[in-house]
């Protein structure tokens, strides 16, 4: 059974683990939360705080409160569509006989003798009206603003059906990601087509400051080129059921390619382009490998060198010369002036290597994205938003009068909100003292 | 006249807006209120005619920067005390609500939010940036003017020697609080959701990423949602529904400011 308190209950726990979750930084390793909340770390742990929105804790209570809405929802709808019927035996025995002598008269009058005139006065303020007469009974049904009567039903559906398609977003979505470099092709994990990256540029503002990136992207699709088109940050690629989104880019610094100058007394200075992992022999016998190459040289505590970032911060191409199949040289090379001869071991000091400019092929990632709960996360956004204009802006307003031959007549005032001013004001209309027993005002 | 001095007149008609505002309750009630109601429209005419010319010398929307955001807000305000004001007669509500404005304006004149022009990072080159950021704002004004008239119904306590006046104004509060979220909280509703999950998706791939600024969202959506069940279910009214709506508030204001300076996260631009 659908319950508002337990409903009104869930809502509170569900904001309060919101909150806890924005508190403790998520999906972080245990040794970050042992490292910086020590002392909550059990707890932490065993209440899977540390990724609480998709924790069974968490995860309970949504489902709950799903299940409560889908309760609430089922109960109030027969009532709903109740109100509908111009004659529903319950809806007219919930009806108050006017105590006060003088309303009844004002009422029997109004059925008896000016019918056309109650019409045309409810007519006016926008009503639509129905009238039934027969042999023993008479009528009169007076309401506006019919969706509102189903605006509540409405937004508890658009949020039952929004709370599905996350769940099945949660569960059933898929995301692949790619890094394609300018004219590679890869194909698409579990799908009949490839990607190939055409280009990919940056373009940027007077000021340095990134404008936007580009990435041109084929679909080729047995051999066959299906589909081009640009990718940009807000304007993802859609092929079949995927949609392809720009993610990030960066440099492949694996595949970089460096100038090196070499000079010396004795040597003629040289200028060597080579790729990371290429060798050359460019002359009176000497060979240069570059072996490595890191974007932002560092050294960890153990004296390994690493890169810190992927930025060109720090660059430094890891270098061998080797003369007759002697190694002669070994070691890091920065741009000049830096000479950090501490990173080398040369048997010919007198030998100057430097890094002269370098650059590496810039790569794209692409995310392929299928979300089969997002359609049905925008219809239930769009019954939400309708739920929520018919409740607030169509409120439903109902006037029933009702007389049975040999009966004093029955009256009804219905509205979702403001009962008590909706009262006021059809007492005033059908200019009735308005003076009745009180009787509990909420809803069926 | 640039977009600052726009701006500046438009502080000063909004502070005398408040001043004349709070000069009504000692005297000339009436006239010192419609004095007030028109200083305001002026200022609104000329903060729309700022945010006018940053928007065609920025060729941009005029709230992408904390600076403008503040501006945008302060805006919409006015609009929504303006709309609520015709309506309902603010009276004793409307200088606390140009306090609100005249703060807000002060915020975003002050050195701490950089005025320059920000160009626009990929990320937000999107006809949803009008829409997600404009309707949320729009949205939380009016919820502000929720705020305000909750605050000042907590803040004026029951007494049985009050009188019917005293009851009426508490009253009143309390119904200007319930007509300003019905506003407020679809208009939030669909801008802070609704629009940002569409744009989201848009950019990132997924419509909701448990980012600190969406769940923040949330949290004051849920708040609005607490108030609303329990004053038309439950029947409440008064001091518990007034306290619902200043929560609320308080929440939206975290959501707005508090995630960009404490909290990190994909979100954070303005």
């Amino acid at each position: 059974m659908a319950s508002l308190k337990l409903g009104i209950a869930l809502l509170i726990l569900i904001i309060i683990l919101a909150i806890i979750g924005t508190l403790i930084p998520q999906e972080q390793g245990p040794e970050f939360y042992r490292e910086h909340l020590p002392g909550s770390y059990g707890l932490i742990r065993f209440l899977d705080l540390d990724h609480l929105y998709r924790s069974p804790l968490f995860l309970s209570l949504v489902f709950l409160f799903l299940l409560n809405l889908l309760s609430c929802s089922l109960q109030q709808l027969p009532a709903r569509f109740r109100r509908l019927r111009i004659r529903d035996e319950k809806i007219l025995a919930s009806g108050r006989q006017p105590s006060d002598k003088r309303d009844r008269s004002q009422l029997e009058r109004w059925l008896e003798r000016d019918p056309l005139r109650l019409v045309a006065l409810f007519r006016e303020k926008g009503y639509r009206v129905q009238t039934d007469s027969e042999e023993n009974e008479k009528l009169f049904l007076a309401r506006k603003g019919r969706p509102g009567l189903f605006g509540p039903e409405l937004v508890h559906l658009g949020l039952i059906i929004i709370i599905v398609g996350g769940l099945i977003s949660a569960i059933f979505s898929q995301r692949v990601s790619l890094a394609l470099t300018e004219g590679q092709v890869e194909k698409i994990p579990g799908q009949t087509f490839s990607l190939r990256l055409d280009r990919f540029t940056t373009e940027y503002y007077a000021d340095g400051s990134v404008k936007d990136w580009k990435s041109l992207v084929s679909v080729l699709e047995n051999g066959q080129l299906r589909l081009q088109k640009t990718i940009e940050v807000n304007h993802p690629l859609k092929y079949g059921h995927l949609h392809f989104f720009l993610m990030g880019y960066g440099q492949d610094w694996d595949r970089a390619e460096v100038e090196l100058e070499i000079s010396g007394p004795g040597v003629q200075t040289r200028t060597v382009n080579l790729r990371v992992g290429e060798a050359e022999e460019p002359g009176t016998g000497i060979r240069v490998e570059v072996l490595n190459f890191l974007p932002d040289f560092g050294v960890k505590a153990g004296g390994q060198p690493f890169s810190r970032s992927t930025e060109p911060l720090n660059p430094a191409a890891l270098v061998e010369i080797s003369e007759g199949g002697r190694q002669v040289f070994l070691g890091w090379v920065f741009p000049p002036p830096q000479v950090a001869s501490h990173y080398q071991r040369s048997s010919r000091p007198e030998l100057k290597v430097s890094l002269k400019s370098f650059r590496a092929p810039a790569f794209s990632v692409l995310e392929a994205s299928s979300d089969p709960g997002a359609n049905l996360v925008w219809s239930g956004s769009v019954l939400l938003i309708l739920g929520l204009l018919a409740s607030f802006y169509l409120p439903y307003r109902e006037v029933r009068i009702y007389q049975r031959t040999g009966h004093p007549p029955l009256y009804l005032v219905y509205a979702r909100k403001n009962r008590e001013d909706f009262q006021k004001e059809v007492d005033g209309l059908l200019i009735l003292t308005g003076r009745r027993e009180s009787k509990d005002g909420k809803d069926e | 006249m640039n977009e600052f001095s726009l701006l500046l007149l438009a502080f000063i008609a909004y502070l005398l807006a408040m001043l004349t505002g709070f000069i009504s309750y000692l005297r000339a009630a009436g006239r010192w209120r419609k004095i007030s109601y028109y200083l305001g429209l002026v200022g609104f005419i000329l903060h729309s005619l700022s945010l006018i010319l940053r928007t065609i010398q920025g060729r941009q929307a005029p709230f992408t920067t904390m600076y403008e955001s503040v501006s945008f807000l302060a805006w919409s305000c006015v609009l929504a005390v303006i709309i609520f004001d015709r309506k309902f007669r603010l009276e004793k509500i409307a200088p606390y609500l140009w306090l609100v404005v005249v703060a807000l304006m002060a915020l975003a004149s002050s050195p701490a939010l950089p005025k320059s022009f920000n160009p626009l990072v990929p990320a937000l080159q999107s006809y949803w940036l009008w829409l997600h950021v404009s309707v949320t704002l729009l949205g939380e004004a009016f919820l502000a003017v929720a705020f305000v008239a909750s605050l000042l119904y907590l803040l004026s306590p029951e007494r049985k020697d009050g009188g019917p006046d005293y009851e009426a104004r508490r009253e009143k509060l309390d119904r200007v609080a319930y007509r300003a979220v019905a506003v407020g909280f679809p208009l939030f509703t669909l801008g802070a959701l609704v629009f940002g999950m569409i744009w989201a998706s848009q950019a990132w791939g997924r419509y909701w990423g448990w980012d600190p600024k969406e769940v923040w969202s949330l949290i004051t959506w849920l708040f609005y949602a607490l108030y609303l069940h329990t004053r038309l279910v439950y029947g409440w009214k008064g001091r518990k529904s007034a306290l619902i709506a200043v929560l609320g508030f308080l929440a939206a204001l975290f959501t707005f400011f508090g995630v960009n300076y404490f909290l990190s996260g994909l979100h954070s631009y303005a």
